[in-house]
């Protein structure tokens, strides 16, 4: 990444004189990628309402949301590791591996006679305390080991799925509590007690990545390392910092999804990692760090499983969800490239 | 101290291991001592049973089926393998390779892929080396003793007659149902959906599908499906669950959107989890297999095979066993006795 682009958040309006900017409008408010993003939202609530006047429903809402909490979940962290320059791909094992653990714990735990709360509660904590496990061994194999955030993170993405498997024997866990089913439940129109939960973590990891500290040494370290060591930063414990951060929201993530499927699963995070890329590479942020926005990754992942529900909702082939997802992908990354390209030419 | 502490603990494990070593040789010695004096005379046979994924309550039910089978006919000794979890061909031929090395007497096979287990059987009767398929097969059944099998369209129509059953179908009448698959290219999940089909065409015309979709071998995908079914769809009367991740998905969503026993939710396959959900009412009916029988079978097969020299006769080339309905009104007997063992051996 070009140094211009350090402590910069990537939709800061670039207006060295804005009687330059004057006569192209359009050109401005492509340049503001979460202003697009919500275009492309609406526009596409307005099509599948369109084609099925049922997707404008509290229902679908609701529905879309269910699904969009655990993918929220890991996208927030992926945006950490990605604006740090890195990549964590072991987010999707992360979710099935903490899962697994919660569910084998909350079914000891309801055997055992303890309260259903009480059993929910401890099976958030060993979700989270699985999650911050897997980050701390990222964090380990990138800072001592030296391996690159890539092959990391690939290998516990393997390690957790084929643990899970391992454990499950390649079945579901059940017997947890009987009541954690409703907590999936909307109790306010479209949101869920885990949906409110995702959406209040949102707004302070946003305000952790661009009102403090903790954000500006993450742009820092993504946009140049070399820099950031020279400025005093220590590289090593905020990397450390940043995939326990992000094994810890997988772990929780885990949890979300195991009250969604009322029972743990080997493969209940299968391929999340792509939706986790896929929501903040849509949301706008570099793949070679340094750049990125906290509201286009949330607006991002509200993108993703909105195409999944509209397309089931309009009975549309569910396998061109993949095909969309392509070209959301792609478009997100040819207006990154064209907005930089008007950067290098504006400076 | 240290030290102390781990020398105590190391002749603790070093004492506790060889415990087990003896309890697993008096085990197996006991074994044999169980069989009737009449099959001692019988020379003794060695049968392997290599599955798909060793850890799947469907084959470890096909095992127990095929070991007592094995004690009833008497000095036959029915060794179980496969992968620990991975249901794959590139997992499953080494594993079938190296048994043929050691030359069993006689081979039951459930063959992950149709085309890629073909060379092993064919090498298999190359060495003489009986076969007997089960569950799935392979494209040429010529060298194969016998395939024995549950029938997926059988239990697709099954499944059809049993969502009829439960909705108290009415001719004339019409009613919305949905089928959750894993995939557009899994032949279970397509022969359970044309069984289904077709008996629906048959017998039930006023059953319409609206709507089908892929979990991609992911319950949280399933989940997400049936959720927006149910509510795309407001008057969706019953569900079919094509298989485990469709069942567990389906399952969530009844009970999350308050709809168990209002749609009608048929699975399929007696796991423990699912017999579970059935006595709570949240399956309405599932469909079995009956992986016991299936290993019962081939072993009496393979058995009276090698013990008549090689004779055919009074041998099925092909036996497909029928699938059984479960559903509340079945009796806690036969619903524990149609239950997949889940065991960790």
């Amino acid at each position: 990444m070009t140094n211009q682009t350090v402590f910069r958040p990537a939709t800061a309006p670039v207006s060295p004189s804005p009687k330059h900017d004057q006569p192209n409008v359009v050109a401005r408010f492509f340049a503001n990628q979460t202003a697009v993003l919500i275009i492309v939202l609406i526009g596409m609530v307005v099509l599948f309402a369109l084609i099925n006047p049922a997707f404008f429903s509290i229902g679908v809402f609701g529905n879309i949301l269910v699904d969009w909490a655990p993918i929220a979940l890991i996208a927030i962290g992926e945006t950490f590791v990605v604006i740090s320059g890195g990549i964590d791909l072991s987010v999707g094992s992360t979710i099935t591996i903490s899962g697994v653990v919660a569910a084998f714990a909350m079914q000891a735990m309801t055997t055992a006679g303890v309260s259903d709360a009480l059993s929910i509660v401890v099976g958030a904590v060993v979700s989270l305390l699985v999650g911050l496990l897997v980050g701390l061994v990222n964090a380990v194999l990138i800072n001592e080991a030296k391996l690159v955030p890539f092959i990391a993170t690939l290998a516990t993405l393997g390690a957790g799925a084929g643990m899970a498997l391992v454990l499950t024997k390649g079945g579901p866990v059940g017997g947890g509590p009987p009541t954690a089913i409703n907590l999936s439940v909307p109790v306010l129109g479209p949101f869920s007690y885990p949906v409110i939960v995702v959406i209040v973590l949102a707004v302070i990891a946003g305000a952790f990545l661009h009102r403090a500290r903790f954000g500006r040494y993450t742009f820092a370290i993504g946009g140049n390392q070399f820099s950031a060591v020279a400025s005093g930063i220590s590289v090593k414990r905020h990397i450390l910092k940043v995939y326990l951060l992000s094994g810890g929201l997988a772990g929780l993530a885990g949890m979300v999804t195991y009250l969604t499927l009322a029972s743990g699963s080997p493969s209940s995070g299968l391929g999340d990692e792509l939706n986790a890329i896929a929501a903040v590479v849509i949301g706008g942020v570099s793949l070679t760090g340094g750049v990125g926005r906290m509201s286009g990754t949330i607006i991002g992942s509200l993108i993703l499983t909105t195409v999944t529900s509209g397309l089931i909702v309009s009975n549309i082939d569910p396998n061109w969800n993949q095909v969309v997802v392509a070209i959301l992908i792609a478009a997100a990354v040819t207006l990154q490239t064209l907005r930089g390209a008007t950067h290098r030419r504006k400076s | 101290m240290v030290q102390h502490v781990n020398r105590i603990v190391a002749a603790t494990a070093v004492s506790l291991s060889l415990a087990l070593v003896a309890s697993g040789c008096s085990s197996g010695a006991s074994e044999p001592s169980s069989t009737g004096s009449s099959a001692a005379a019988q020379k003794p046979l060695t049968i392997t049973l290599v599955v798909g994924s060793s850890s799947d309550p469907f084959f470890q039910a096909m095992k127990q089926g095929a070991t007592q089978e094995a004690q009833a006919e008497g000095n036959v000794t029915v060794k179980y393998q496969g992968d620990a979890t991975t249901y794959s061909p590139a997992t499953q031929i080494p594993i079938v390779n190296q048994i043929l090395a050691q030359s069993p007497d006689g081979l039951m096979l459930a063959p992950t892929d149709p085309v890629a287990l073909q060379a092993s059987v064919t090498r298999a009767a190359a060495s003489k080396i009986p076969v007997v398929l089960v569950d799935s097969k392979v494209n040429d059944l010529s060298k194969v003793t016998s395939f024995i099998t549950g029938d997926n369209q059988d239990g697709g129509a099954k499944a059809a007659d049993a969502l009829a059953t439960a909705l108290g179908y009415a001719s004339g009448k019409t009613y919305q149902v949905a089928v959750g698959l894993t995939s557009a290219t899994a032949t279970t999940n397509t022969d359970r959906l044309a069984g289904f089909k077709a008996q629906l065409a048959a017998k039930y015309p006023g059953i319409q599908i609206v709507t089908t979709g892929y979990s991609q071998a992911n319950p949280k995908t399933a989940n997400s499906n049936i959720n927006n079914w149910l509510t795309a769809y407001p008057d969706l009367a019953g569900i079919f669950a094509i298989d485990g991740t469709n069942a567990q998905g389906a399952a969530a969503a009844l009970q999350a959107k308050g709809l168990v026993g209002k749609v009608k939710l048929i699975g399929y396959d007696a796991y423990k989890t699912n017999v579970d959900l059935l006595r709570q009412g949240v399956f309405t009916a599932l469909v079995s297999q009956q992986p016991a029988e299936e290993g019962k079978q081939a072993v009496q097969t393979l058995t009276k095979y090698i013990r008549s020299g090689g004779s055919s006769d009074g041998i099925q080339a092909a036996v497909t066993l029928p699938n059984i309905i479960l559903t509340k009104d079945t009796s806690a007997d036969d619903l524990t006795k149609a239950t997949y063992v889940e065991s960790a051996s």
